[in-house]
């Protein structure tokens, strides 16, 4: 029984394993090829199968002039954006989701639990709803086709999934412990910078995980909101599209498009594994 | 180190309801400096609820609380000086031991050498000292309520170290070395001590002066001495002592003595002024024994068992349709039939509705 549970259980794994990665593979290796290459057959291993080319490759850092299409600004654009406006809405999140979890708010019918809901809420409706007021709002106060605007917006779009995240975090963070830091002689934000946010670490990073790949993945919005001054990485990569589609530099994007997020993805883990909260309190 | 005084007190966590409840009831107590008290009673019953008032974390919703006659009512937690231990250890995780032991002074601007001395110290007394750098989350449940307790201590100066059931998490044996040791700080550093537990036992081992408290009210303050032996209410009887004290519904007879099954005992409360008046009769199970050479206050049982529970007999007897539990000693020969026991007048204590008369 034993022994057939761990043959079936790396049976599993190899299956996902390979599930996973087989389409970076095909993207990597899609992404050293041309014309011919992909539309000759299926092939899979260089210099055996095709011999590789770097078309794919350069063709993403020429200028338009060159026959390329340059994503090295939209790329720092994508990074600055979604950085910035994580950043943001994991401050204003947090802060906001600490004082949902430990203080009580009442206007009329309206407590916590609605305003944390209100928040959620955001998130709920379809993104085609924001749009139209987002670009009249924008466009009202100048933003269109900005960094800023851009900012603005993303903000708005992570900051209900920080506050969503941290609050049912902070809500499992004992309230004991700020007591405590009160009676050994911490004021209120003393006890909250120095005490409650170090133990909540893994929350913050889990909240600045979905900040970034929800940031980081947006197409919708960076396609509506912006022109030809400002372009985000998304919008680019499907400018690439033409008549024939360029599967090498397409796939060469993709992978460097989806490199953050896997540099996140290995950054993140060692922390969330740590368990750093477990024992507080018991 | 101060004189901490509750003056009428009282708290309802619902003070807008037309019909508040209140969690404590008004109360005034004075808690001299540098004693051991301990608050003793069910759970629900309000101990929590007075701790957090004293430590500032609840304000109460009326009265006052002073510490050496300075009014700290509206005054904030971090500025009160005092300590608090609560049930189950509350540590920085992200800190290690001697981080956690050094944060109270380090938020009160100590010096260095004056933290690295006192952590030294507490973590000497505490046998923490081989964890100084280890970090705080990876000790046992028992070590990380040794930081919390060593936290509690670590300031020479708190007006009081309030401690809310802190030995629950504690192996017995630990438990015991802890609690003696809490004593040699009392003792040593003179640190006023306030103990919050349910657990009678410990209340009567630790404590110079025990407060019972029964449905946010304090019900009875005294030495455990005074507890034991003049419970103030029958619910302290019940409450304190192993097995609980022995309580009969009786009449007052005339001279003084109230009647148990037809059996007349004299007992050493003035009754002439409870004529015809339901009254009950208690008497501790400690003060019974089998009656020897005694004349009167004897009353004639039934043996329903005897348990032999190491150190002492415990015999549970009937008279009539009553129970009456009696400690003897373990080497005392308990006879088949005809048994008497002797209850002592002085020992007796009578209540009307359920109060010491």
């Amino acid at each position: 029984m034993g022994k057939l549970y761990k043959i079936l259980k790396y049976f599993f794994i190899t299956f996902w394993a390979v599930f996973v990665v087989a389409p970076f593979l095909w993207a990597l290796t899609t992404s050293f090829k041309d014309f011919n290459s992909v539309n000759g057959g299926a092939t899979y291993i260089p210099w055996v199968d095709f011999e590789p080319k770097l078309e794919g490759w350069r063709v993403l850092i020429k200028s338009p002039a060159n026959g390329g299409v340059d994503i090295i600004e939209p790329y720092f654009n994508s990074l600055f954006v979604t950085c910035t406006a994580s950043l943001i809405s994991i401050i204003l999140g947090t802060l906001s989701a600490y004082a949902l979890s430990r203080f009580t708010f009442k206007a009329g019918f309206v407590k916590n639990n609605d305003i944390t809901f209100f928040f959620i809420s955001q998130r709920i409706m379809p993104p085609i709803v924001l749009s139209i007021p987002f670009f009249l709002f924008l466009g009202a106060i100048n933003l269109l086709d900005s960094l800023i605007g851009l900012i603005v917006v993303y903000i708005v779009l992570l900051m209900p999934i920080a506050v969503w995240i941290m609050v049912d975090f902070f809500n499992k963070v004992p309230r004991e412990i700020d007591e405590t830091a009160l009676i050994d002689g911490c004021n209120p934000y003393q006890a909250f910078f120095k005490v409650v946010l170090p133990n909540s670490i893994p929350g913050l990073i889990v909240a600045g995980m979905f900040c970034i790949i929800f940031g980081w993945i947006d197409f919708f919005f960076a396609f509506i909101l912006t022109f030809t001054e400002v372009q985000l990485l998304p919008v680019k990569i499907v400018a690439l599209n033409s008549s024939i589609t360029p599967w090498w530099s397409l796939s060469a994007s993709a992978l460097i498009s989806v490199a953050p997020l896997i540099i996140v993805a290995f950054v993140v883990e060692r922390y969330l594994s740590k368990g750093n909260l477990s024992g507080a309190i018991k | 180190m101060s004189k901490i005084n509750l003056d009428n007190i009282s708290h309802t966590y619902n003070p807008s309801d037309p019909e508040p409840t209140y969690a404590l009831n008004p109360f005034s107590m004075t808690w001299e400096n540098g004693k051991r008290y301990a608050i003793l009673g069910p759970s629900g019953c309000g101990k929590t609820t007075m701790l957090n008032i004293v430590s500032g974390l609840v304000r109460p919703s009326a009265g006052s609380i002073l510490f050496d006659d300075k009014d700290v009512t509206d005054l904030k937690t971090e500025d009160r000086n005092i300590a608090q231990v609560f049930q189950f250890p509350v540590i920085y995780n992200t800190m290690t031991v001697f981080e956690n032991l050094a944060f109270p002074l380090l938020c009160r601007d100590f010096v260095k050498e004056k933290i690295n001395e006192r952590v030294n110290s507490v973590a000497e007394t505490l046998n923490l000292k081989s964890f100084l750098q280890s970090p705080a989350r990876k000790l046992t449940a028992d070590q990380k309520q040794l930081i919390s307790l060593g936290r509690g201590l670590v300031r020479e100066d708190v007006a009081a170290v309030l401690m809310d059931e802190p030995l629950t998490v504690i192996d017995p044996d630990l438990k015991f070395r802890l609690r003696r040791k809490l004593k040699e700080i009392n003792e040593q550093f003179k640190t006023t001590l306030v103990y919050v537990t349910h657990d009678q036992n410990e209340a009567m081992t630790f404590a110079d002066n025990i407060i019972v408290m029964s449905d946010g009210e304090v019900v009875q303050a005294g030495t455990p001495k005074e507890l034991f032996e003049r419970p103030n209410t029958t619910f302290v009887g019940y409450f304190i002592g192993s097995p609980a004290m022995n309580l009969f519904e009786t009449e007052a007879s005339p001279n003084d003595c109230v009647k148990i099954n037809d059996t007349l005992i004299k007992t050493n409360t003035n009754l002439s002024k409870l004529k015809e008046k339901k009254i009950k009769l208690g008497i501790r199970s400690e003060f019974i024994d089998i009656a020897s050479d005694q004349r009167e206050n004897l009353i004639s049982v039934e043996v329903q068992k005897v348990e032999d529970l190491g150190n002492y007999k415990l015999l549970t007897a009937k008279t009539g349709d009553l129970t009456i539990k009696s400690k003897i000693k373990r080497e005392t020969e308990v006879p088949d039939r005809d048994v008497k026991l002797h209850i002592p007048a002085d020992k007796c204590c009578v209540y009307e509705n359920e109060n010491l008369v």
